[in-house]
């Protein structure tokens, strides 16, 4: 027993303490102890720290972009999940049923418009994390390998809202998947293949829209959730957000934790027998955990407890992203245009925004603006972390020594940009340019 | 931090309530219950009363399976009262449907009964729009991407709004019924009646098939053409075919609002297969191809001679609308009033049969008609001899030359859009000059074969001819001829015809000339579009075929003044190669010698 | 966590406009968390189906003369006429749902052996209920509509 009193159960419902207790093994924290102690004490607390740096909360630093990603990740399974019990992934019933969806059925018309936005706007901010994270130099050691699996989730991001972008079966849908598979057709050697693979048939059809509803239900969300969680595994082994080398405060001592255990114990002929309680066990809690931030007997100041700091900093990013989905939700609609046509290509047939800077590359050249010209920028995405091995100016935006590594990145970031406001905006019929003014 | 969280939590808080309150009070339930106060007002009977107390407001919805594809309408939800009858003088949406014995609708016992139920036809299969909708915008098709908007009601915004003006009439509907109702007689279609008798009297069975009914093959198949595109892109296609296909060679035929109506209304009712058809029917339908069965061509007298028979089918086949004879004048294609002095026997019967072999780029379709009738008006032509009356050569020009050279003389006639090659443009002074007065006078003599240029030679007397010619300088050209110098260009060509010599020929065409002329020298290369006069198209036979080796020499190392050719001795062609370039035109105009 | 506890919290207790703020913040999320699952459910009950509908026309009341005990398996309801009355009784056995079919003394079920007087009391076999009685109306153009979603007592019968 916590030998805490509890004061929670006299105050709430007339519940049996004991009930109460029963699914809440601990109150809340009302001392240094417990709220250390809620890092261990709660399944989902579990993930944070028990400290946090201060940095790590300043909403200048990050803008909490990562949080940002993953809890629009989260409203889109919400949404998504709702939004399959009205969907049907049939050529003749798929556009149907989003018509339903926008009339027949209540809350319809929101559920897909917090999900079509939430798409874009993932897209977005993972975009945004990940040039965060590379203008803070926070993919340096030990940080290398996060930054892989971020770059895979970014393109399981894309991948996502690709095969998602094909379900309403519109126009808009079909043909903007009809050219992005044929982006990926000019891929060397696998890409003939890798299209039929995806499209199931020579063009886009029922088996097409069957396969991507498979990949954007099932498949990327699974294989999104377990990178998700590696993830974030890696921030805390890494020892927490990338910051500057800190300021250690004078050595305290370890701190040690008692962890009482309420039940009987094995217990060995021994005098704590004989009183008729049970032993403790002590544990050091540093001394379980390695990694830079935790180092024992060198205890940062420059740090506050998770509970409650981080957890309010989590709740308000959560609640700001559900309220900017639910606003711009409630003021826009989600596009639906004409039903599939296979006789008419709209004129201009545009891919999603995000892969327009590739269909505009592509008008050049179908080889190295769709697979060269992303495949080498891919690469040295990834690559970055082993390239650039200098261990100076991590965790503070736009460090001096790192000029060269943000100058290439902005440039290529920069011309990105480009490419898709002109794909976006100046290029229309026949993929002439046109004036948007 | 905590600051910012209560706020966020806020505005998610007040979101959340907005968004459920929205849901909760949409229009359709607001008209269900004001329906539901009307008709509690005119309950006679407590037990009524009742009744209409204990209903709420749910989405009333018919499924639609009888009638081809599943279709879901939820217009009841709004238009609740559509089949109380108490409601015939209420407010849309709160009104009754018509009754009418034009419908099948039977006035019985005091009361009318309903032929066409709402239970089995929805209200989609005679009314388009978008069914599953439950707000006005979306059920009535008001956005552009609904391809079926209600039909004769709701305009699309970007519809031309002089066209959406002539679109607001419940006659359109007739187009519907005719999906079941395609007895060409049944009373509650006279407009699509009227435009399939217009789709023959104006002349369009011979460009376009429709399953069934034509076989023409230059325009597009109109068989489904009511189902692809909505009333205004019919309505304006006929009435201005260029401002929705720019390349269109499509007449732009003048019609009377009512007939265009009319039209508009047969060729929405082409849908395919239509739901009376079986699909034996309709698959033996798309196989076939038709001989057009026009109305009053069969009641033609079997004693007439081919040539009043020729003359009748002349009216009843639709020529008219295009050609010109006499009075009539369909404004589009040349003057036949004096065919029988500019053409012979085997002309007529080679152009009606496939008129592009004898003018290769002509829009006139071939008509598949049986060879009795060609024959029968061919005949009729011919016996078109008397000349034209002898006027004032301005009056000359503006009766005979005036259609297709234009009344400013610029080549801008009311048929030039239709020709190819385009009537010359007699204002380009340089052109004018360029050449002698004699190769003028034999183009007007004998006309220009291979082109629309008919020979005037029988119908003008040479002093005639050279009236017009002196008319056409003073009025149009604008400069005095010129003394022209002598070319050093041989009569014939020097290099002899062979294969390789016409392959040789064939590779500097390949390198020099097919930015204008094509790849296949026909005239339509990428440069052709935006030059004026167009390229010439160097495999029109008859045109080649007749054209001296002189004057073609002449054209190429020289150029042609006042158009695009330049003179290509300047830009390094030898005589030699100029010959082999002709010998491959000549390989191309082989056929048919 | 849920609701908004009273916090022993001594750093709490001594700043008011924390508690204040994190109270209102709770109440808040509370709020529209329970926003959320209240609409998460409306969403799920649908609103329009797409199989049979449970409200339609038989048709007009000259199309049963009197006496008359139709059977209409497609919308699974019998309709029966007395004189000028007019009821439509479910032919769904109360037991598991099978069809049930008329017969001289009222009707009987196939599969389990449930038989039912005219009226639909139950007289024999496992079912627990009597029929159900569907709730017809006379529509103000004059057709007779059943509508299985609203049940009338035994016996109610339309007069017309």
């Amino acid at each position: 027993m916590s030998k805490e009193s509890n004061s929670m159960g006299k105050t709430l419902l007339d519940l049996p303490a004991n009930v109460w207790r029963s699914i809440f093994r601990n109150s809340l924290p009302s001392s240094d102890r417990g709220r250390a102690a809620t890092s261990f004490t709660n399944f989902f607390l579990h993930i944070q720290p028990v400290r946090v740096s201060r940095q790590a909360l300043r909403p200048s630093y990050t803008m909490g972009l990562g949080l940002i990603s993953f809890f629009l990740f989260v409203i889109l399974t919400v949404t998504g999940i709702l939004l399959m019990f009205y969907y049907v992934p049939s050529t003749t019933q798929a556009y149907d049923r989003m018509l339903d969806l926008r009339s027949a059925v209540a809350f319809g018309i929101i559920l897909r418009n917090m999900h079509r936005w939430a798409a874009h706007a993932m897209v977005a901010v993972v975009f945004l994390h990940m040039c965060r994270v590379f203008l803070t130099g926070s993919y340096k050691p030990p940080r290398e390998f996060n930054w892989l699996i971020g770059v895979a989730l970014f393109l399981l991001t894309l991948l996502s809202s690709f095969t998602g972008y094909l379900l309403p079966w519109d126009q808009l849908a079909f043909w903007a998947i009809t050219v992005g598979t044929s982006i990926a057709g000019y891929a060397p050697f696998i890409g003939k293949a890798l299209k039929f693979m995806l499209l199931g048939d020579a063009t886009v059809g029922q088996e097409a829209l069957l396969r991507f509803y498979v990949l954007h239900v099932v498949v990327l969300p699974l294989v999104l959730t377990i990178t998700v969680a590696i993830h974030f595994w890696r921030i805390r082994k890494d020892g927490g957000l990338a910051k500057p080398e800190p300021k250690l405060a004078p050595a305290l001592p370890a701190v040690e934790v008692l962890i009482a255990e309420p039940a009987p114990v094995l217990v060995a002929a021994s005098s704590s027998a004989a009183e008729g309680t049970a032993p403790a066990r002590r544990f050091t809690i540093q001394g379980l955990v390695r990694g830079p931030l935790i180092q024992v007997g060198k205890l940062e100041e420059d740090t506050v407890f998770s509970w409650p700091s981080l957890l309010i900093a989590e709740l308000f990013v959560l609640m700001l992203t559900i309220a900017g989905v639910l606003v711009v939700s409630y003021f826009f609609n989600a596009p639906l245009e004409q039903p599939v046509n296979v006789m008419h290509p709209p004129n201009p047939a545009k891919a999603p925004w995000y892969f327009l800077g590739l269909q505009e590359q592509v008008s050049y050249s179908a080889f190295w603006g769709g697979i060269g010209i992303p495949g080498i920028e891919l690469l040295l995405l990834a690559l970055v972390p082993y390239i650039d091995r200098g261990k100076d100016g991590v965790g503070r935006w736009f460090a001096r020594q790192r000029v060269l590594a943000n100058s290439v990145f902005l440039f290529f970031v920069f011309v990105n940009i480009v490419l898709i406001v002109i794909g976006t905006f100046f290029r229309g019929a026949n993929w002439q340019f046109v004036s948007p003014f | 931090m905590r600051l910012a969280l209560a706020v966020v939590s806020l505005v998610v808080l007040i979101g959340s309530g907005a968004v459920v309150y929205d849901q909760f009070h949409s229009r359709w339930e607001d008209n269900q219950k004001a329906y539901f106060n009307q008709a509690l007002d005119l309950a006679k009977t407590p037990a009524e009363r009742e009744s209409i107390e204990a209903r709420s407001p749910k989405i009333e919805q018919t499924i639609v399976t009888a009638f081809g594809a599943q279709r879901i309408d939820r217009c009841e939800s709004c238009h609740i009262a559509v089949d109380d009858p108490r409601f015939d003088s209420g407010h849309q949406p709160l009104r009754t449907h018509p009754y009418s014995e034009a419908m099948g609708d039977v006035f019985n016992n005091g009361r009318w009964e309903r032929r066409h139920k709402f239970s089995d036809f929805g209200c989609t299969s005679c009314h388009d729009g978008q069914g599953r909708g439950l707000d006005k915008a979306d059920a009535h098709g008001e956005e552009d991407s609904w391809p079926e908007p209600l039909l004769g009601y709701t305009s699309q915004p970007d519809w031309k709004k002089e066209t959406a003006a002539h679109l607001h009439d419940k006659a359109f509907l007739q187009a519907n019924c005719a999906q079941c109702h395609t007895a060409k007689d049944f009373a509650g279609t006279p407009m699509v009646a009227h435009g399939h008798d217009l789709f023959f009297k104006t002349g369009c069975y011979g460009c376009h098939r429709i399953d069934g009914i034509s076989s023409g093959t230059l325009g597009p198949d109109l068989t489904e053409v009511g189902k692809e595109r909505k009333l205004d892109y019919l309505w304006g296609h006929i009435v201005n075919p260029r401002e929705y296909t720019p390349t269109s060679i499509m007449p732009q035929f003048k019609l009377s609002d009512d007939d265009e109506k009319a039209l508009v209304i047969f060729l929405k009712s082409r849908r395919g297969a239509n739901l009376s058809e079986s699909p034996v029917e309709a698959f033996t339908l798309k196989a076939k191809s038709v001989t057009p069965a026009l109305p009053g061509v069969a009641e033609l007298d079997a004693s007439l001679t081919p040539a009043a028979r020729g003359e009748k089918l002349i009216a009843t086949l639709a020529c008219l609308s295009c050609h010109k004879l006499d009075d009539h004048d369909g404004g589009i294609s040349p003057d036949l009033s004096y065919e029988g002095l500019m053409r012979d026997q085997g002309w007529l019967m080679d152009h009606f049969k496939s008129p592009r072999s004898r003018v290769p780029d002509s829009n006139m379709p071939a008509f598949g008609l049986p060879q009795s009738d060609f024959e029968a008006i061919t005949a009729y032509l011919l016996s078109r001899t008397t000349p034209p009356p002898a006027i004032s050569a301005a009056d000359t020009y503006k009766n005979l030359c005036a259609r297709c050279h234009g009344d400013k003389g610029d080549g801008h006639g009311i048929n030039s859009t239709y020709l190819d090659p385009a009537p010359r443009d007699l204002t380009r002074a340089e052109f004018m000059v360029s050449k002698p007065e004699a190769r003028f006078i034999t183009s007007i003599h004998d006309g220009v074969p291979g082109t629309s240029m008919p020979a005037w030679g029988k119908s003008l007397s040479d002093a005639q001819i050279k009236g017009v010619l002196d008319f056409v300088w003073q009025t149009y050209v604008h400069e005095a001829r010129r003394q022209l110098k002598p070319r050093k260009v041989p009569e014939q060509n020097p290099v002899p015809f062979s294969a390789a010599s016409a392959a040789r020929g064939e590779a500097i065409f390949v390198a020099r000339c097919t930015g204008c002329h094509g790849r296949k020298a026909d005239g339509h290369g990428p440069n052709s579009m935006d030059i004026s006069p167009r390229p010439r198209n160097l495999t029109n036979s008859a045109f080649i075929q007749n054209v001296s080796d002189h004057r073609l020499f002449e054209s190429v190392e020289y150029g042609v003044e006042g158009t695009a050719m330049p003179s290509w001795m300047d830009y390094g062609l030898s005589q030699s190669d100029v010959g082999d370039i002709l010998n491959y035109i000549h390989s191309l105009n082989q056929n048919g010698k | 966590m849920a609701a908004a506890p009273k916090t022993n919290d001594p750093v709490d207790q001594q700043m008011p406009r924390r508690q204040f703020l994190s109270w209102f913040s709770g109440i808040a999320l509370f709020g529209s968390a329970v926003a959320g699952v209240f609409s998460t459910f409306v969403f799920l009950k649908p609103r329009a189906t797409y199989g049979q509908p449970n409200r339609f026309s038989i048709g007009r009341p000259d199309e049963f003369p009197p006496g008359a005990r139709l059977a209409i398996d497609t919308k699974r309801v019998c309709i029966v006429r007395e004189g000028n009355k007019i009821a439509a009784i479910s032919t769904t056995c109360t037991h598991l749902g099978c069809i049930i079919a008329p017969t001289e003394t009222g009707f009987q079920c196939p599969c389990h052996g449930s038989q039912f007087d005219v009226d639909g009391n139950v007289t024999g076999g496992p079912a627990p209920k009597p029929l159900s009685w569907f709730q017809v109306s006379l529509t103000p153009s004059g057709e007779l509509e059943v509508d299985k979603d609203n049940e009338i007592q035994t016996g109610t019968y339309l007069s017309v």
